[in-house]
């Protein structure tokens, strides 16, 4: 089955791919604080009606976007398949806080 | 600088005050159901509402403070001094994926799912420890900030500001738990960011508009104020270039550990309960991501209260730079409106850090290890006797602040620059190990000592900037607990398991994952 792309990136995952740590990851890691420091520096210029302002602060905007429409399928992905296996895992936490991990 | 509340000021300030403390108590029914429900709205939050609880957490009495010091004095520069908290940016889609993954309340609970044994216990206790003396000061260091606030406004004693807003909070903190706190925070943090806006906008107009600022600026042979990338060379000067890459390089990779800011403590409440992995994502970066934009709108306010006052050079008058314009050229009326903001942003940090303090107590020390077997009924009570005891030891605090402050401020640094690099292998690397970690922060504390003040004090190394002292203290103490946790037995490889199976890590943990691949918790592929 061919998966949907979107520059070479992945945008639709089955649950069990999508909790392998890949590439999309890393470009959420770069595009991320990118896109935070052309919002504020952006923002703050263009307050001052500068137009290199809003020029950083549209590609803030732009940065946000992209971001977004590359993770979300997958946090969605990996969010449906977790949500499955949550309600074993709280059992486990109480175990631990109860002094029977093991048992 | 006196403020007088004319009657349409009261009618804002008692409308807002009648708003937050009623929508605080009206999930007082859902707050005592249980002990997930008294600290984490029992999971199942939408990401919009812990992320604007994100926002107003951090936005507290003295936030404009802080960026009215470092913005006055290094203009545009300055944004750079918050930009710390953009470890949120990588955060969001790494270390929150996986603690909200791990399920832990509280970032003490996940060093027992992390490490095992006597190890993972001892990091167990001191961690609640920690966070709970953390918590008692920030509420300490904030409540004092309010007290001199009103002081400065209305000329009432410090004891007023720092009393009676906690006690109005803890109100609806006591009764509704969590949910109290993420629902007054909601209502709180949009009507904050909507004064800022307003206050901050206004401001620059009455300083003679974008225009008139950038004219004045020019005349005054002060235009570098708006370039955000101004530096003063590689090494020297005010604002260095070295600092600058160093700030990055802290902000940008500490997203991949836990606990390398200490906002993280406070994040980690809203990323586990959010509804799910994808909800907790977003609620730490739009959080983020509206705490910088508030920023720039602060930022540009107090450029235009710089072309109003250029020169002073007392940090204390200049750190008020916010405040002062916003009072003082906000239209008639409206000072009540601008003050309800202020008690907001207030409201939304006393409010945090009483709950989150409060979790350890309740959820770490408690019971995990006086309890174990407490009813849900009891937790929920255990869970307002220790909101009480925070409360109180806050004022305390508070009181004690003008004598502890600058001691406490180097605990907290000693904290954060040796500890940042062993808070990311933590989360990236399997074989670091509980006795590693232990090493980290004893090293850390004897290192700090002598590298900011003893060897310094005695003419052995000159007294190095900041940004420095983080570069010397992350060197030496990885000297100590590097050896330490390869000369000492890995974790428990069942352990690591479980919890490789549970949180799925990045990072260095090909031996857990075949593991955990062998003992049948998870498919070759990723699943289970």
């Amino acid at each position: 089955m061919k998966t949907k792309r979107f520059l070479g990136l992945r945008r639709d995952w089955g649950p069990e791919e999508a909790e392998a740590w890949t590439k999309e990851d890393w470009v959420a890691i770069i595009v991320s604080p990118l896109a935070y420091a052309l919002l504020m520096i952006g923002l703050a210029l263009f307050i001052f009606l500068r137009l290199d302002g809003l020029i950083i602060f549209l590609l803030g905007i732009i940065a946000t976007i992209f971001l977004h429409f590359i993770i979300d399928p997958k946090l969605k992905a990996i969010s449906s398949e977790y949500e499955k296996k949550q309600r074993e895992y709280l059992n486990r936490l109480e175990l631990v806080v109860r002094w029977r991990e093991d048992e | 600088m006196m403020i007088r509340f004319n009657f349409l000021d009261w009618v804002w300030l008692g409308l807002y005050l009648t708003l937050m403390t009623g929508c605080g108590l009206l999930f007082y029914r859902l707050g005592k159901r249980s002990e997930a429900d008294f600290f984490l709205a029992g999971r199942g939050l939408p990401w919009w509402i812990p992320g604007i609880s994100v926002y107003a957490t951090h936005t507290a009495t003295d936030t404009p403070m802080w960026v009215s010091g470092v913005i006055y004095k290094y203009g545009l520069r300055g944004l750079w001094y918050s930009f710390f908290s953009a470890w949120c940016a990588v955060a969001a889609f790494v270390s929150a994926r996986i603690f909200r993954r791990s399920l832990a309340y509280s970032q003490a609970e996940w060093q027992s799912l992390r490490y095992g044994g006597l190890g993972g216990e001892l990091l167990r206790g001191w961690m609640s420890g920690w966070g709970t003396f953390l918590n008692m000061f920030i509420l300490g260091w904030v409540s004092m900030a309010m007290g001199k606030l009103c002081n400065y406004l209305f000329g009432w004693d410090n004891w007023v500001g720092l009393v009676i807003p906690s006690i109005i909070v803890a109100i609806y903190v006591l009764s509704a738990g969590y949910w109290g706190v993420v629902m007054a925070d909601f209502q709180q943090g949009i009507i904050a960011f909507f004064i800022i806006v307003f206050a901050s906008l206004w401001g620059v107009k009455a300083a003679g508009g974008p225009a008139g600022i950038i004219t004045k600026l020019n005349t005054l042979g002060e235009s570098w104020r708006l370039n955000p990338f101004h530096f003063s060379g590689f090494f020297g000067g005010d604002f260095p270039l070295a600092w600058f890459l160093t700030m990055i390089f802290i902000a940008v990779l500490g997203g991949f550990g836990m606990g390398t800011s200490i906002d993280w403590y406070a994040e980690a409440q809203r990323i586990q309960s959010s509804r799910t992995v994808r909800d907790a994502a977003y609620s730490i970066w739009w959080g983020t991501a509206l705490t910088l934009t508030r920023n720039s709108f602060w930022a540009a306010a107090i450029i235009a209260f710089f072309v109003l006052y250029p020169h002073i050079t007392d940090a204390q008058q200049y750190e008020m730079a916010w405040y002062r314009i916003a009072f003082e050229q906000i239209p008639a009326g409206l000072a009540g409106f601008l003050f309800a903001g202020i008690i907001a942003i207030h409201f939304s940090t006393i409010s945090t850090h009483l709950n989150l303090g409060a979790v350890y107590l309740t959820r770490d020390i408690y019971h995990h290890y006086i309890n174990p077997e407490a009813s849900e009924r009891r937790l929920v009570m255990a869970g307002r006797v220790a909101t009480a005891i925070l409360l109180l030891g806050s004022f305390i605090y508070g009181l004690m602040m003008e004598e502890i402050t600058r001691w406490l401020i180097f605990a907290l640094w000693i904290m954060g620059a040796g500890m940042w690099l062993p808070n990311i292998l933590q989360v990236i690397w399997w074989r670091f190990n509980s006795w590693g970690y232990l090493s980290a922060w004893i090293a850390n504390l004897g290192f700090s000592w002598l590298v900011v003040w003893i060897l310094p004090a005695f003419g052995v190394i000159p007294e190095l900037p900041d940004y420095l002292q983080f570069w010397a203290l992350m060197v030496l103490t990885a000297l100590v607990y590097i050896p330490v946790t390869l000369l000492t037995p890995p974790e428990n490889k069942f352990h690591l398991a479980k919890y490789y199976a549970m949180t799925r890590p990045i990072g260095w943990w090909k031996p857990i994952k075949q593991e955990a691949l062998r003992l049948g918790l998870i498919k070759e592929g990723g699943g289970r």
